[in-house]
């Protein structure tokens, strides 16, 4: 009976804090080489949540196509590409809907009914520094998007 | 001079737009974290006052411990005394401290520090612990990438001590010294990448200075390189040294560089 309880509550938190993610797709900044890109690669392929990453090397996209019900957060692909020795300057994640209530919305477009629904996130390390002073202007009126905590996940809808 | 003078503001126009794994220099990025780098240098050096080459093989090895920190060691072994020998070593670190990142661009600041030790006799008025002076160096770096081209620029002190106490560092010789550099490199092929096995080729040019602090004598050299990088993993650097100038006593300014090198990413799980 513990062990379910225990199970049932890690479970709940796992859920609690992450949106399940399909696929990310990331453009790295401030690299033009391929063996740049190739540290970044590698360091996403490294990870046991990811089945794939395809590579767009002219643009820099990084494509993490993730294992089935795999619920991770944001932070490891900016962790990891931080790794690498660069930074995220646009993150979409490819997400299930019904899993996106862990993130916070700052448009008031609504979240379309579909299987799958592509989102930005926005906060701070997640875009260019330039872009998150902008964005940081026009939503001033949310409260925890300049808060700051690492833990809480702004997005927008991209689809 | 004049003529040097156009054809080094030539380069520069036509160099501004490449790469910043400079041959000689060390950019204010750092190798990724959890990342080994293996290098084969080898220098092939004229002797000035007699006939001959001299030959110094560096064997190195890189380790990025996180995003902003990295170390290296470093063996010298040459020739100078007619057979191979084991002259001494070095360890270096590099700490990047800023960053300023945006899509394909970014600058970025480091500081870095090296201990050096070795064996050989002092024969020349050039303080280099790069495998030939006992002692160290401590310096900042600034790297700026703008699309296909970076410029790296550094500036640091050097001190010499005794190599050893059969090979003293002479007392008529200033034993400080002020070293700054610039280094230019460009992305030249490929236009368009398609896939990680293309290899790229990168144009380089490098000037590094020294003056030595207490009688203010100098040298300028440049440095010439072309760089091949080959399934985004090894890579290999021809280059060549030569002194524009100097006021100072040196053996040996002049000669060719060939790195060999291989990068592992991510080799400790943890």
């Amino acid at each position: 009976m513990k062990n379910i309880l225990i199970t049932f509550i890690a479970l709940f938190f796992a859920i609690e804090s992450n949106a399940q993610i399909v696929k990310a797709d990331i453009i790295a900044t401030g690299l033009t080489c391929s063996m740049c890109s190739k540290s970044i690669y590698k360091q996403l392929s490294s990870l046991p949540e990811v089945a794939s990453v395809d590579t767009d090397l002219n643009t820099n996209t990084f494509t993490v196509n993730m294992k089935s019900n795999t619920n991770v957060s944001p932070k490891i692909f900016k962790e990891n590409v931080e790794k690498a020795g660069f930074f995220i300057g646009s993150l979409v994640v490819s997400v299930n809907p019904k899993t996106l209530e862990k993130y916070i919305h700052v448009e008031k477009k609504q979240v379309p009914n579909t299987k799958q629904v592509q989102v930005q996130i926005l906060d701070k390390g997640f875009v260019t520094d330039k872009e998150f002073k902008k964005l940081a202007k026009k939503h001033k009126d949310v409260p925890t998007y300049t808060a700051g905590n690492e833990n809480n996940f702004h997005f927008r809808i991209v689809n | 001079m004049k003529v040097v003078y156009l054809y080094v503001v030539l380069l520069f126009t036509q160099l501004v737009i490449g790469q910043e794994l400079f041959v000689v220099t060390d950019p204010a990025s750092n190798i990724p974290a959890n990342s080994l780098s293996a290098r084969m240098g080898n220098l092939l050096f004229k002797e000035k006052f007699e006939s001959g080459y001299n030959y110094h093989l560096m064997p190195e090895v890189s380790y990025g411990l996180n995003k902003n920190l990295m170390f290296r060691g470093t063996a010298f072994i040459s020739n100078r005394g007619n057979s191979l020998v084991t002259e001494g070593g070095s360890f270096f670190s590099k700490y990047r401290f800023y960053s300023e990142d945006d899509i394909n661009s970014h600058f970025r600041l480091a500081a870095f520090g090296r201990y050096s030790f070795n064996n050989s006799d002092i024969h020349q008025e050039q303080i280099e612990t790069m495998g030939h002076n006992t002692g160290f160096e401590v310096g900042l770096v600034a790297t700026k990438l703008i699309h296909k081209v970076a410029i790296s620029s550094s500036l640091s002190f050097e001190r010499a001590f005794d190599n050893t106490s059969k090979n003293p560092f002479p007392d008529h010789l200033g034993n400080t010294a002020t070293n700054y550099t610039l280094s230019i490199g460009k992305l030249m092929y490929p236009k368009t990448y398609t896939s990680f096995k293309q290899t790229n080729i990168n144009l380089m040019l490098e000037f590094l200075g020294q003056t030595i602090n207490e009688n203010g004598r100098s040298s300028l050299d440049v440095i010439p390189a072309v760089q091949f990088i080959i399934n985004s993993q090894a890579r290999i650097d021809l280059a060549y040294r030569h002194e524009i100038m100097s006021s100072m006593y040196r053996t040996a300014p002049n000669g060719f560089y060939l790195n060999l090198e291989y990068n592992l990413y991510n080799v400790l799980k943890k």
